[in-house]
């Protein structure tokens, strides 16, 4: 399987689904209006966290052209209190989750800016945006917590009476007293305190929904922003009790995911209490600052590292302390990506002997958090990846060769780590020979020298990753295809690119079996008349899943049709062979093709898969300039050696990379959710407040590939969607410390600012100079 | 309200509208042209990027009384008789999309910033882009397709 051009209404497209997008022809969100439809808008929370203690509507309901107003009453007459939270299995000591309630607006008290209050519903956006205006709310002040350090700390306010000390959930893995005993008797311990920093996915499409409710089967059609149509009803039905059957969940284009989309928000409840109550369709679109405010956010985890090392340094043992902040409610994949994620690839891509990891989970005043491009796996690979770097480094050992000597070997595949998971197969060694290669390693002191000659700082930094991809949280994905009477395949799955481009990769896979052009397979994503199990699109899982799917479903096909085609030729299945469309029995000019079998009969088949967990696998390499006059970075190279599998296609694996790896540049450099400590006030919740990438801070990526096959998955495919993120932020943020480490600096925190990195290279300039 | 005549893709659309009504609520609200997208409330995110009298400026920062008698046009009237712009092929033929939501504002920036750079240098082409944000590609495959708008345009 290649790259190619394909060409669609005689135009060369790169992807099948690239036609409409490039000609404004895309369906988003907020694209989508029905006939007498009512437009809504939220009046949120301005205060961190307080009692309310009154709403008073009078004035706003008297405004023209206003409908309906709503509030935390409402939602909880409805019963819309609680979403789910997948914190299926126990915590230390057995412990159970402590899993708050989360009205669909916030009744009785608010415990984070942006919660949504009151609902206002109107014949305009304007109308209603000018008479939540009128809405007043008196709010009692309650103590703020912003710090999720300070939040688990004892005598600390309490956000939820369910959750002493701000603390939902407790959890360890591996084994203590082996990690203790090897720490005794280390050679070299090497410690750091991390934080993998709170920052806001910010796909570049608000959201936004529109909701009717038919009164005559009880039933919703929501136009929403999905990564699923399946993930989409199953939470919203468990947040509202509505049955799944009777929610038709509607989305074409998706404008970008990254775990945001994931979730069913509150604020789609809400609009479904104003549609029934109304008796009109209702109509959300969110402004970017209540973007900021009120979609979930990633990371936000502060992670305390050792690893301890024998005198030829290989690692002993490796002990983590993870505080995860959760912000003000538990979001459905928060916890769970939070702590399986880290957990699954504790030991990295290393022979580490004993592991042990604590696990905290922590309320605040702040949005919830939930899965952001990686959920957990950057995190683990960050903390992994700089503790090695810093333990090279202090043991005056190359920090590619202290990798190499910790491998797992290619032979040990598949191997299992001491924390039970079970990688398929991969070639570090290979890949890391390859990556070397290609960042020139050995010739870096010369351009180091260079660089000094200018005056500025130039490090270089390495990491090396692995992560988990492809397991669901459904037993197994349907892929469905139909034939139709002009041949052209329908395919339909419930898996749902947001930018991942599956309307093309998806028919690529079906057509490689069917020796038809992909062109001629249409994949449907978003169905309401037909039910099929399987896995949205997240945690890099979709070419794995449904795509394999795919090509299961086009055998099924090819097989199904030769015993119709035997039928319609009076022969015998066994005689008919398939080729290009075309059934052909023994005989010349004995033949039907795809088309013609449709047009006497029905051509459909369901494939399935059920597949388990396969780890792509990368080594990413990258050299950075430091101006010590302005503390600006310049990425001045980037390399990447990934092992993600077999591959579909190329162009996309690499636009994955190239927008994952910016991803990860900008929580390195810039991309931070400031809370202010003492009013909660959330700082950065504008475009002009918030570093978002722009163009030209990546320099074109240099990329190889070293695959090696997955061993758990049939075609040999691995995810890759997030493994950019998951490499990334070792591999900048060790060159930028690498870069700043002749100055006495051996840690850092993200982001690198500009104003971080000047004001930390002057004070150490200024000491030596002293 | 305000009465406004605006040529939007070639046709006169003579409309009342509120006086605080955006260019951009005029064009996806009143007009149902919905291939421009509102991406941020500040003006950052150029998803709304349209030209005006042949020029590109976001439409979120332009009244619709502003707009009253000027020519505009989206993307929706840049192919013209069913042929794609040059910048519209190289986006697709360089993969500089992913989930298309900045895109129709990148492909009327880029336009826009051809005609006054019509060969650009990659930082130039970074310049160019400053008010114009894309969350899915690192623009790297962006920078790429609008040097290969540059080329089509000049053959």
């Amino acid at each position: 399987m290649g790259d190619h051009l394909f060409e669609v209404d005689g135009v060369h497209v790169s992807r099948l689904e690239d036609l409409r997008l490039i000609t404004g022809a895309g369906t988003y969100a907020a694209d989508w209006n029905l006939p007498g439809q009512l437009h809504a808008h939220f009046v949120r929370s301005d205060r961190a966290h307080a009692k309310i203690v009154s709403i008073d509507t009078t004035a706003a309901l008297k405004y023209p052209g206003v409908a309906g107003i709503y509030t935390g009453e409402d939602a909880v007459r409805a019963g819309y209190v609680r979403g789910v939270t997948f914190l299926n299995f126990k915590g230390k000591n057995d412990m159970e989750g402590r899993i708050p309630e989360r009205p669909a607006m916030a009744h009785g008290r608010v415990r984070f800016v942006g919660e949504p209050v009151a609902l206002v519903v109107a014949d305009s956006a304007l109308a209603a945006q000018d008479a939540s205006e009128l809405i007043r709310i008196d709010y009692r002040d309650l103590p703020v917590v912003i710090d999720p350090e300070a939040a688990v700390r004892p005598g600390t306010a309490q956000l939820h009476e369910s959750v002493p000390e701000n603390t939902p959930f407790e959890y360890e893995a591996g084994d203590k007293a082996a990690t203790e005993a090897a720490f005794a008797k280390a050679a070299h311990v090497t410690k750091l305190k991390m934080e993998s920093t709170r920052v806001v996915p910010n796909p570049l499409e608000p959201r936004a929904c529109l909701i009717a409710h038919d009164p005559k089967n009880e039933s919703y059609t929501v136009h929403v922003c999905i990564q699923g149509m399946n993930m989409m009803k199953r939470q919203l039905s468990a947040y509202t009790k509505v049955p799944e059957d009777k929610l038709n969940v509607i989305a074409r284009d998706v404008g970008g995911g990254f775990g945001q989309r994931s979730t069913a928000y509150p604020e789609y409840c809400a609009v479904m209490i104003a549609a029934k109550a109304t008796g009109r369709p209702v109509k959300w679109v969110s402004s970017r600052t209540e973007g900021f405010l009120s979609d979930t956010h990633g990371r936000g985890n502060i992670i305390e590292g050792e690893l301890a090392l024998d005198k030829d340094g290989r690692f002993l043992a490796m002990r983590l302390n993870w505080l995860a902040d959760m912000g003000a409610y538990l979001s459905p994949a928060g916890p769970v990506s939070h702590i399986r994620n880290p957990t699954t690839c504790l030991t990295g891509v290393y022979k580490i002997p004993a592991l042990y990891g604590y696990w905290r989970l922590a309320v605040t005043n702040t949005a919830p958090i939930a899965a952001y491009r990686g959920a957990g796996r950057p995190d683990i690979a960050y903390a992994i990846e700089r503790l090695v770097s810093n333990a090279a480094a202090e043991l005056g050992i190359d920090a590619a060769e202290l990798r190499s000597r910790n491998f797992i070997q290619p032979e040990d595949f598949p191997y299992k780590t001491p924390t039970g998971t079970t990688y398929d197969n991969a070639d570090l060694p290979g890949v890391l020979a390859k990556a070397l290669e290609l960042a020139d390693w050995k010739g870096y002191t010369q351009r180091l020298s260079a660089t000094e000659k200018t005056g500025k700082l130039r490090g270089i930094g390495i990491s090396t990753v692995i992560e988990n991809t492809g397991a669901g949280m459904y037993p197994k994905d349907e892929v469905e295809l139909e034939v139709g009477k002009d041949g052209v395949v329908t395919l339909y799955t419930v898996a749902k690119s947001q930018g991942q481009g599956h309307e093309t990769t998806f028919a690529m896979m079906a057509a490689k079996v069917l020796e038809i052009p992909a062109e001629r397979i249409k994949v449907v994503q978003n169905f309401n008349d037909r039910a099929l199990i399987g896995n949205h699109t997240g945690g890099s899982r979709s070419m794995v899943g449904a795509g394999t799917v795919c090509h299961i479903a086009a055998e099924k096909l090819v097989q199904h049709g030769k015993s119709l085609a035997a039928e319609a030729l009076g022969i015998e299945p066994s005689q008919v062979s398939y080729g290009a469309g075309e059934f052909r029995g023994p005989e010349s000019g004995m033949k039907i093709t795809l088309a013609e079998l449709a047009q006497k009969r029905e051509v459909k088949i369901k494939g399935e898969g059920t597949f388990g967990t396969t780890y792509p696998n990368g080594c990413h390499i990258a050299e950075v300039e430091i101006d010590p006059e302005t503390g600006v970075t310049d990425i001045a190279r980037y390399m990447t050696v990934d092992d993600c599998g077999v591959v579909v296609n190329h162009a996309i694996v690499e636009g994955q990379m190239h927008g994952a790896v910016a991803q990860g540049a900008g929580q390195v450099f810039g991309e931070h959710a400031i809370y202010d400590k003492e009013s909660g006030q959330l700082m950065t919740a504008t475009f002009s407040d918030y570093f978002m990438p722009r163009a030209g801070m990546l320099p074109d990526i240099v990329m190889a590939e070293h695959a090696t096959a997955s061993r758990i998955n049939p075609l040999g495919i691995k995810g890759m969607g997030e493994s950019g993120c998951t490499a990334s932020l070792g591999a900048l943020v060790n060159a930028v410390i690498d870069a700043v480490r002749p100055l006495g600096i051996h840690h850092l925190d993200m982001p690198l600012t500009p104003a971080k990195l000047w004001t930390e290279i002057s004070a150490k300039r200024g000491t030596a100079r002293a | 309200m305000a009465k406004v005549e605006i040529v939007v893709n070639g046709r006169k659309e003579a409309r009342e509208v509120e006086d605080r009504t955006l260019l951009v609520n005029f064009i996806r609200d009143t007009l149902g042209l919905t291939g421009t997208h509102v991406g941020c409330d500040t003006s950052q995110c150029g998803c709304c990027t349209v030209h005006m009298n042949g020029r590109a400026v976001k439409s979120c920062t332009v009244l619709a009384v502003q707009a009253n008698g000027a020519d505009v046009m989206t993307i929706e009237g840049l192919a013209r008789d069913g042929e794609l712009h040059p910048v519209q092929r190289a986006f697709t033929e360089c993969h500089g999309l992913q989930c298309g939501f900045c895109t129709p504002g990148m492909i009327m920036a880029t336009v826009g910033f051809l005609k006054d750079n019509p060969n650009p240098t990659e930082d130039e082409i970074c310049k160019g882009l400053e008010g114009n944000l894309c969350r899915c590609t690192g623009y790297i495959n962006i920078v790429k397709a609008v040097k290969r708008g540059a080329e089509l345009l000049q053959k």
